[in-house]
């Protein structure tokens, strides 16, 4: 089972197409929704929140039909949005619990819960502090709070980091991985930053202009590939040790590509790649500078895919 | 001896118990919107302009209260203002509240990110306009029921109050009526004519311009240019308490007076009626067009 299914979910907003029969299985864990501003991440969001009503197709959140059981979904999603507007006057633990009741929690339950959900995001000490004297790392972590105190089975956050330096940034990341990891909340996090989402998502959904690019499982889809590169030395008392090494890579089997002393070796297996380069290298009394596995980003990725 | 301490944090935890449905998250919502109209868990500074329009709109039924006190009995019923006068004299307070309390209820929720965050709940447009609905009428019931209220309790208790126990269910039943439609139209044209912006002040003086501007657009209408008198019933200050008039039977003097003496009562309530369903109009579409994600 899904956290989040849809099938050919297309949403039109007059001339303007939005998702273009999008068809994906999002699985539990925490998994990433990237795009280019316009891809139809919120739009997507929107739609599993059960606020917009999809042109065609069809959504299942959490096994609910949004656009039928809206009611009984929402209490059992959390959700952070991107404005960083809050009420100013209204302290931490006040806004949370609040909103803890407004999902279903009854009121002393939702006190509790209030208090412990600031204490998770770090902000035990702050929580009677009205919210317009917060930074905007504290005041995303107070989001972040309202979005889990009433104990939900998914989060939706909405660029979660935007506004955030590097420290608030990372420490964001692992709360959200703590959240997925400790309490099995699963997640669903809309970012364009994908080193983000690289770093703390299982699985990503990519979207572009509408449409759905690339999904699946991250270790599957980024890594490190079979393609090594071993960049080697040209010195006067070696002439000839880099065509040396050409020559035996390609003896045995191996596509090389060179750019002067640089040569790209493709191959199926990386291993068996770097046996054979050292080998190569051995005979030709060749010289090595640096020698690296490449690795496919999820920017690459996405470029491709996109393209 | 003391007892070992014992540090009882139990931390975050999943949540096995029963969660409250809909009406609670309205409930939720609507104590939420009255703690902030008025002030309550704020600054003090946003607790001096209800406090002080509150005061003022109770003031002549403390005055005609400490006349009873004073005189007693001496106090003639000639001197004793009817109930439904009391919804009329403080109006323009009520006017003014109503400029604070649908903006604060409202337009604060746009800015500041609740509204979105709401219909990520349970909440639906139709539930949290409900609630906000009754969050307004609730405060706006403070001071156009409660100095009306204050008085019959008063005079009550100073034996000028109504004859007899079914006479003063009578007079209580009417004052619930009247209030509750008086501030059911007043929360209407407020919530309405602020939800067409996001900026609160600009909201108050809609809120000013549909109530105080249509009352003399209607004005001059009548007595200017010579328009029919029932045209009043337009008059968003004046049909109120003229409807509160005829609740409590007046249709003589006090008609007369109001140069409506020959408006039928039924053309009254129609009237605010009238008035009541577009606002709630301009309220609903104007929700049904705003996204929330």
């Amino acid at each position: 089972m899904a956290v989040l299914t849809t099938s050919g979910l297309t949403m039109r907003f007059g001339s303007q197409l939005a998702l273009d029969a999008v068809s994906v299985d999002v699985p539990f864990g925490v998994t990433g929704l990237v795009g280019a501003n316009g891809a139809g991440k919120t739009t997507l969001m929107s739609i599993a929140l059960g606020l917009r009503v999809p042109t065609a197709g069809t959504v299942t959140v959490l096994g609910f039909d949004p656009g039928h059981h809206a009611r009984k979904l929402r209490a059992q999603v959390g959700y952070v949005s991107e404005r960083n507007v809050l009420p100013e006057d209204m302290a931490a633990s006040d806004f949370v619990k609040h909103l803890a009741e407004v999902r279903g929690m009854p009121r002393q339950e939702a006190k509790g819960r209030a208090s412990d959900a600031l204490w998770l995001v770090g902000l035990g000490e702050e929580r009677f502090r009205p919210l317009g004297t917060m930074s905007t790392g504290q005041r995303q972590r107070v989001k972040l709070a309202q979005a889990v105190a009433a104990d939900p089975s998914l989060v939706l956050l909405d660029e979660p980091t935007d506004g955030l330096d590097p420290v608030q940034c990372d420490e964001m990341l692992s709360l959200i991985r703590q959240i997925s990891e400790e309490f099995g909340i699963d997640v669903l996090l809309s970012s364009h930053r994908l080193e983000e989402v690289e770093r703390i998502c299982d699985n990503i959904v990519a979207l572009d202009a509408g449409r759905l690019v690339a999904h699946g499982r991250l270790d599957a889809l980024v890594g490190n590939t079979a393609t090594v590169t071993v960049e080697l030395v040209e010195v006067d008392d070696r002439p000839g040790a880099v065509d040396a090494v050409e020559r035996y890579l390609r003896s045995v089997g191996l596509e090389v590509n060179r750019d002067l002393a640089r040569l790209r070796v493709g191959g199926t297996d990386p291993h068996a790649s770097l046996d054979a380069i050292r080998d190569a290298v051995a005979s030709a009394d060749a010289r090595v500078r640096r020698i690296s596995t490449d690795r496919t980003t999820l920017e690459d990725l996405f470029t491709r895919a996109s393209s | 001896m003391t007892a070992p301490a014992e540090i009882f944090d139990r931390g975050y935890r999943r949540y096995e118990g029963e969660r409250t449905g809909v009406w609670q998250a309205m409930r939720s919502v609507l104590w939420h919107t009255i703690r902030s109209v008025l002030g309550i868990g704020r600054k003090g500074r946003h607790k001096v302009f209800p406090a002080l329009v509150a005061l003022v709109a109770f003031l002549p039924s403390i005055a005609f209260l400490a006349f009873a006190v004073l005189i007693g009995d001496m106090l003639s019923e000639e001197l004793r203002p009817p109930y439904w006068e009391l919804f009329g004299l403080p109006i323009l307070v009520v006017v003014l509240f109503a400029t604070l309390v649908a903006p604060e209820a409202l337009v604060r929720d746009r800015r500041d990110g609740m509204f979105r965050l709401y219909l990520s709940t349970p909440l639906t447009k139709p539930t949290y306009l409900l609630a906000k609905f009754a969050a307004v009428m609730a405060v706006m019931a403070i001071v156009v029921a409660g100095p009306v209220l204050l008085l019959l309790v008063g005079y009550t208790v100073q034996n000028l109050g109504p004859d007899g126990f079914g006479a003063w269910i009578g007079v209580s039943g009417r004052i619930l009526l009247s209030s509750v439609l008086i501030v059911g139209f007043m929360a209407a044209l407020s919530l309405g004519a602020s939800s067409l912006t996001d900026r609160r002040a600009i909201a108050s003086v809609g809120v000013l311009g549909a109530v105080v501007g249509v009352s003399i657009v209607v004005g001059i209408c009548v007595d200017a240019i010579g328009l029919r008198h029932e045209l009043r019933v337009l008059d968003p200050l004046g049909a109120p308490v003229e409807m509160a008039a005829r609740i409590f039977g007046e249709v003589g003097p006090a008609g007369e007076s109001r140069g409506s003496a020959a408006t039928p009562t039924w053309l009254v309530f129609t009237g605010v009626a009238a008035w009541t369903t577009v606002w709630l109009s301009v309220l609903v579409t104007r929700y049904r067009r705003l996204t929330a994600v």
